[in-house]
């Protein structure tokens, strides 16, 4: 009999973790991540249809796209049908297929099992069906894990949302999907437990009386909120769930836009929208690559020419076409986490023709999430409402994920419910060890 | 860009957090002292600038780029011919030069139409009072639209124009009459390197014949051939300099010593310092040194006329220097006093020429070696001296077949 592990397969980042009765491993599958317990939820498809996943599928996509060849060419893709009062025609429908793109980055794949429409991508000249394309990444998760455990693992307990979609119908079928690519991945038994259940199974084990609960689950992609009703696994009951798609990737954007554009130029170069527009794709660390064409270049060296801000559009010269932007994110994000734990840190990168040096306080990372801040206290305060109670009545709050250990949010949550209610996880991921535990009791 | 908002920033921070008012200091301080640092460089950086110094070595920089121009302009026949003033003037024609030269920096130089080459013609018949042995003849195949750089065992160089060496009378080859670039007092010649087309290459390695190589961006090298020294890139007094070759950085550098022991290593695995390389017995030393990546096999031939040819991917690459190195003959054959007198990689199309123990110098199609494994007219009697392989320009094979389909 093989292993039977918890997946989270989450958003942005997924984890696996394995429980046999007396401790939790959660297990450190992206060696090369920042934090090794998680996973990127990122893959890449190269054009010989191998598969990368997590922070080796980021840097060969910088590698094999940061000052690459591109060749456009017209492809026909469909046709629009147009209906008007006494007429109809048809017009075809063409895009610029750049057909040396050396492979294909997929992002937010959980996000696709809630829509209706989507049925898959092709990926060069290969179809990938949802299914195939969650199951390719779910093969490459499982693989990772088999070689740090050195067993074969036959059995999986995925996270699931409270729901994928209002619609039952869709919800289900999202489920069969999911399950369907767990199938197809290798995994012979698969079974399911909501996430905010998953997240309060090592808490519930410490609980000795019946007690309403929120679960402030806040990783790297989205913040989910539940309240339920925990203690004892007869009488659990869900009274209300919310989220909303802000994390800790959109406070790495929000450092970026604040504090690193203008080490790029931002402010200092005027009326010139070509730069601009170079200048303002930084926080987005997908689109960077495709920002190093032969075009963009002759426009920065125009510019630098021109003494329109010399130095700081070398330095962006530089993360460009240097191959730096793999390094500079992960100096944004361990700014970001350093800042949980001191009230200063210095955002530091010094490269060829770029030396970013920013001092930056956590009152500063504060008010640059400000905006995020009051976003997340509405979600909060309107899921408390949905479940029919008042803060008052909620027994206990457990945090877990990364940035639930951001001190802002930890006093939020002091504030609305009080500081001895908020109760911190002891695993890094309390989803992903909550799966494990589910594993483990559906053996 | 530190602004005062920023700073008032850091002041909320240590209103909130008085802790980190420690830190802040100590970040600023660390900065500040970094960055007086920098400013003293680039202080330094500007005396040189206002007094000169820079704009020298600028000055020398761009000559020597000039230079480097100059020599590709040579190399493609694309110096700027002015018709009005001299209006007689005939574009040059690409020849093959055979330049027989010694340790004394005599050098002989004959010409010769590639488009008339036979194998195994006699080029050129050696006459010599003192036995060649003693004077080691070095051969050396080149285009007339060459340029050569004369290096001396001392580090020295002078770089010239095959052009500006005069030719030589095929029927009377003797070293009483020889241009002589001539050494100084305990200077002796030790190659002769043609380097037009050194600015196509990344990387010079210089070898020396007990085993030490050095490496050198072609760029750094050209710079120090302005300067007329490149450095004997010897270490030990009983060493000497051999020679230099270019490649690129993923080339395979193989050198090759007279008891058969060969060297192979990336060029950019190999040492910038003089490293020693191989190790080499008492007697033994290195004869060749040249780039094998881009050519399929490898021909070494023995003073006694054997042509051994090897796969380049018999080469097992060297993980360490100080080697043994891969021997390529047997104990046997060494104990039998085989020695290799030259080895080249080598393409289908290659030519080789051979200088034979009496003066004799032929010419040969290195294929032809190759399916032989000998010499042909090689006299047991009669050891070979030296050997130089080189590539006939493809625009003269396709002369060749023209006269051929003529002659039919």
């Amino acid at each position: 009999m093989g292993l039977h592990v918890g997946i989270d397969f989450g958003t942005s980042n997924s984890g696996v973790a394995i429980y046999r009765g007396k401790k939790i491993h959660v297990l450190p599958i992206d060696a090369k991540n920042l934090v090794p317990e998680v996973v990127k939820t990122i893959l890449y498809i190269t054009r010989d249809y191998r598969h990368f996943i997590g922070q080796e599928a980021v840097e060969l996509y910088y590698k094999q796209n940061i000052n690459r060849q591109r060749r456009f060419v017209k492809k026909w893709t469909g046709e629009i049908d147009y209906h008007g009062a006494d007429m109809h025609y048809v017009r075809d429908v063409y895009v610029y297929v750049d057909e040396l793109q050396p492979g294909r980055l997929m992002q937010y794949i959980k996000t696709a099992l809630r829509s209706e429409k989507y049925t898959g991508t092709q990926v060069f000249g290969r179809f990938y069906s949802l299914s195939d394309i969650i199951s390719t990444y779910l093969h490459a998760l499982k693989h990772r894990a088999e070689s740090l455990l050195g067993e074969e693992i036959n059995g999986v307990t995925l996270g699931r949302p409270v729901s994928f979609s209002q619609n039952p119908d869709l919800d289900r079928k999202a489920q069969e999907t999911l399950q369907q690519a767990a199938i197809e991945a290798g995994f012979k038994q698969v079974d399911f437990e909501l996430e905010p259940i998953a997240a309060a199974l090592y808490y519930e084990l410490s609980l000795n009386k019946p007690q309403n609960v929120l679960i402030f689950d806040f990783g790297g992609g989205t913040l989910d909120l539940t309240v339920m009703h925990l203690g004892d696994p007869h009488t659990r009951r869900v009274f209300a769930s919310g989220g909303i798609s802000i994390a800790g990737s959109d406070f790495d954007r929000a450092i970026i836009q604040k504090r690193m554009l203008p080490h790029f130029g931002k402010g200092a170069v005027q009326q010139d929208p070509e730069i601009i527009s170079l200048i303002n794709i930084i926080p987005d660390w997908a689109a960077l690559p495709e920002l190093s064409t032969p075009l963009a270049k002759t426009a920065l060296e125009r510019a630098i020419q021109a003494k329109k801000s010399p130095v700081r559009l070398k330095a962006l010269e530089s993360l460009i076409f240097n191959d730096l932007a793999f390094s500079f994110y992960n100096m944004v994000e361990a700014t970001k986490i350093a800042l949980s734990s001191q009230g200063v840190v210095v955002a530091a990168m010094k490269e060829k023709d770029l030396d970013i040096w920013e001092l930056y306080t956590r009152s500063q990372f504060e008010k640059d999430i400000l905006e995020h801040q009051e976003q997340i206290e509405k979600v909060l305060m309107d899921t408390i409402s949905a479940s029919g109670m008042e803060p008052g009545q909620i027994d206990a709050v457990v945090k877990t994920g990364g940035s639930s250990n951001i001190p802002v949010f930890i006093e939020m949550l002091g504030r609305v419910f009080g500081p001895d209610k908020v109760r911190s996880s002891d695993v890094f991921n309390s989803v992903t060890a909550g799966l494990a535990i589910k594993a483990y009791q559906t053996m | 860009m530190i602004s005062q908002d920023k700073i008032d920033e850091w002041i909320r921070e240590v209103q909130e957090r008085p802790a980190s008012a420690e830190l802040i200091i100590r970040y600023i301080a660390n900065r500040l002292s970094e960055l007086a640092s920098r400013e003293e460089e680039l202080a330094a950086e500007n005396i040189e600038l206002l007094s000169g110094r820079k704009v020298e070595n600028y000055e020398s920089r761009i000559a020597s780029l000039e230079y480097q121009l100059e020599l590709l302009k040579r190399q493609f026949a694309g110096e700027v011919i002015l018709p009005s003033a001299e209006p007689s003037m005939k574009p040059s024609v690409e020849t093959l030069n055979l330049l027989v030269y010694n340790h004394l920096g005599q050098v002989l130089r004959l010409e010769t139409d590639p488009v008339g080459l036979v194998p195994g013609q006699t080029l050129a018949q050696l006459h010599s009072e003192t036995p060649h042995e003693e004077l080691l003849p070095n051969l050396l195949v080149i285009s007339s639209l060459e340029e050569l750089l004369f290096i001396f065992d001392s580090g020295r160089t002078v770089a010239m124009p095959v052009a500006q060496i005069p030719l030589s009378d095929p029927e009377n080859l003797n070293w009483k009459q020889t241009f002589i670039q001539e050494p100084r007092i305990k200077e002796e010649l030790a190659a002769i390197q043609p380097i037009a087309k050194m600015t196509l290459y990344e990387a010079s390695v210089q070898a020396s014949r007990r085993g030490f190589v050095k490496k050198m961006k072609a760029s750094f090298l050209a710079a120090h051939i302005a300067e007329n020294y490149i450095g004997s890139g010897v270490k030990l007094p009983a060493d000497k300099t051999l020679g230099l070759t270019f490649g690129m950085s993923d080339d395979l550098f193989v050198m090759v010593s007279r008891e058969g022991y060969i060297f192979s290593m990336q060029v950019d695995r190999l040492p910038s310092a003089i490293e020693e390389v191989i190790r080499l017995g008492i007697t033994d030393h290195i004869v060749s040194a040249f780039m094998a990546t881009h050519k399929a096999s490898l021909l070494f031939i023995t003073q006694n006329g054997k042509a051994v040819h090897r796969d380049t991917s018999w080469l097992e690459a060297a993980g360490s220097f100080k080697t043994k190195g891969q021997p390529l003959l047997s104990k046997e054959r060494r104990e039998a006093g085989i020695r290799i007198i030259g080895a080249t990689p080598i393409e289908e199309e290659d030519w080789g020429v051979i200088l034979h123990g009496d003066g004799t110098i032929k010419v040969y199609q290195l294929s032809e070696l190759m399916a032989a494994g000998s010499v042909p007219a090689a006299q047991p009697s009669i050891s070979l001296l030296s050997f130089s392989s080189f590539h006939r320009p493809e625009a003269r094979q396709e002369q060749v077949s023209e006269k051929s389909a003529t002659r039919s």
